[in-house]
């Protein structure tokens, strides 16, 4: 489905990705693990279009990814729940849903995935005319999340769901991201700081170091890694 | 006591309008975050296209010299908005919106020169092409006044003209309120506004919101401009009277806050109408700028500013 061949990119003269490939087939739950400052967030950024990579290729369903403007990546079915949450905090969670469903498929299908987001996130429900800058970062992250998810994508980039939350919070995110999964069988390409959950439930990963995959595998084989098991699962 | 009321009324008919100016201006700020030197430039621009329409274009012998005015005045709003759409397109939209992030400043510095710049081929432009001989858009209604009351053996009087003014300022401020806050396009101009770079990830696409409220911004601000008209004359350099004005009433109202510009136009009017009862005119200015001062001292983040920086 998401195909990254040799992709480099960076800022301005500041080289970030340095020949990256991943692949993400429909159905798969993905998942990208490594150290602050690897590159994940800028190859987020480089599929949505917001970083404009200086080699490689990324292709979509079959689509060159490239070609396409970046405000249309997410009407042909990719969703980016980004770091940091930014959702939108001067429009309620009612309308930040609404945003995520600017897609002709999201427009389509707007009254069933509201339903199902309320019921896998019901903290948005009982908070649906709360400004969401006013909410908690949990809150947000869980509304960022349900965003994402009304846009009706193929696939669902989640970028660091857990970043500077209190880990009980990042648990329940974490069980309410395989639970979604499982419900819908949704394609999820995760970045996460939290290995050992991350591999444990992805049905594959990529270790990302210094703008290089150093490691990929199905996750017995990255668990049983040394490397992996060293630098991050700390066994 | 009547000539309270009678400055607070003329204060809340001519603030409607101010409003209706502020907006326009605010519209493009809160979602471009552009400051817009040129803008009461296109104003001044929007006055002269409001007065050929009504006097070369036929809407005078169609409609007559008392709705004629408001008639022509309505349709320059649509015409400054399709001139704005492509100011921004072939100028704005290169060092503004997705493009600043290259630039130097985030592309503030360009967007001062380049809008100063159309301001000066603006009013140098209108010169040439219009003359420097005052223009004025004046209808019966400009000289006759409608009396409220009496009360109390105290009546209000309301000139025609004005109260039309303000009552369609109302309305434009009533449709585009709704605009912003029910549609599916005023709500996506909103998040491009929060939030550009997640906008883009929902699929919108941020240059075309803010093309769309600058091309807004500029409609909103003529039909203002041309209701000004109906009641003071006008010439090439009038922007640069107003300008300040509407800057002064989109800070009041709180950088970026829309509907905000329009309660701080409404309280520079109110100010300037009120001040006449106790200052000579010519301190109307001083008087508006003192008042100006005084809130922000207290409040500076305006009406409905956000002291929080966007995230
Ligand atoms: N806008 C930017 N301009 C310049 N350099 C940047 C920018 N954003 C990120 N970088 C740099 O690019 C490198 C990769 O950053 P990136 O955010 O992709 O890392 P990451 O793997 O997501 O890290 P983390 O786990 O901390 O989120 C870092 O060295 C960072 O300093
Ligand atoms: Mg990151």
């Amino acid at each position: 489905m998401l195909r990254i061949e040799g992709l480099s990119a960076g800022y301005s003269a500041k080289p970030v990705l340095n020949g990256v490939s991943i692949n993400v087939e429909a159905g798969e739950f993905v998942a990208i693990v490594g150290p602050n400052g690897a590159g994940k967030t800028t190859l987020f950024k480089t599929i949505s279009g917001i970083v404009k990579p200086s080699g490689g290729g990324i292709s979509f369903d079959g689509v060159d990814l490239l070609a396409v403007p970046p405000p249309q990546r997410a009407h042909l079915g990719i969703a980016h729940v980004p770091e940091g949450r930014q959702v939108f905090p001067s429009l309620t969670v009612m309308e930040n849903l609404e945003m995520g469903a600017m897609t002709e498929s999201g427009r389509r299908d707007w009254q069933a995935n509201i339903e199902r987001i309320f019921e896998w996130l019901p903290v948005l429900k009982e908070r649906r005319n709360q400004f969401a800058g006013t909410m908690s970062g949990g809150q947000q992250q869980m509304l960022a999340i349900g965003r994402g998810l009304a846009s009706s994508p193929k696939l669902l980039m989640l970028d660091e769901p857990s970043m500077g939350l209190a880990p009980s919070t990042a648990d329940f995110i974490f069980e309410r991201l395989i639970e979604i999964r499982r419900q819908s069988g949704l394609t999820m390409l995760l970045v996460e700081q939290r290995v050992a959950e991350a591999l444990e439930s992805a049905d594959h990963g990529y270790v990302l170091e210094a703008g290089h995959v150093v490691l990929e595998g199905n996750n017995d084989t990255l668990r049983a890694d040394d490397r992996v098991r060293k630098a991050y699962l700390g066994m | 006591m009547e000539g309270f009321l009678q400055a607070l009324a003329a204060g809340l008919l001519i603030g409607a309008v101010y409003g209706l100016m502020c907006v326009g201006l605010g519209l493009i700020f809160g979602v471009m975050r552009v400051i817009n030197f040129a803008h009461g430039d296109f104003m001044m621009l929007g006055m002269y296209v409001a007065f050929y329409l009504f006097t070369a274009v036929g809407i005078q012998a169609l409609f007559g010299n008392t709705v004629g005015p408001f008639v022509a005045i309505l349709l320059a709003g649509p015409a400054l908005a399709v001139f704005g759409y492509f100011v921004h397109l072939a100028l704005i939209s290169h060092v503004s919106g997705t493009r600043t992030a290259s630039l130097e400043g985030e592309g503030h510095y360009a967007q001062l020169i380049l809008t100063l710049g159309i301001a000066l081929i603006l009013q140098n432009g209108g010169l040439i092409i219009f003359g420097s001989v005052l223009a004025s858009i004046r209808t019966p209604l400009s000289s006759s006044a409608w009396e409220l009351g009496p009360f109390f053996d105290m009546s209000i009087f309301l000139n025609k003209a004005r109260s039309i003014d303000a009552i369609v300022s109302l309305a434009i401020m009533t449709l585009l309120s709704l605009l912003i806050t029910r549609t599916r396009i005023g709500k996506s101009l909103r998040a491009a506004a929060d939030n550009p770079t997640a906008a883009t990830y929902m699929g919108i696409d941020v240059d075309r919101a803010h093309r769309t409220a600058f091309a807004l911004g500029c409609g909103i601000t003529a039909v203002a401009g041309g209701l000004l008209a109906t009641n003071y004359p006008f010439h090439p350099f009038v922007g640069l009277e107003y300008v300040i004005v509407m800057y002064a009433g989109v800070v009041l109202g709180g950088m970026g806050s829309i509907i905000g510009a329009f309660w701080g136009g409404m309280t520079i009017g109110l100010v300037q109408q009120m001040s006449t009862l106790i200052l000579p005119t010519q301190l109307q200015n001083a008087a508006i700028f003192a008042v100006f001062l005084l809130i922000i001292f207290f409040r500076p983040q305006g009406f409905f500013g956000r002291m929080v920086e966007r995230t």
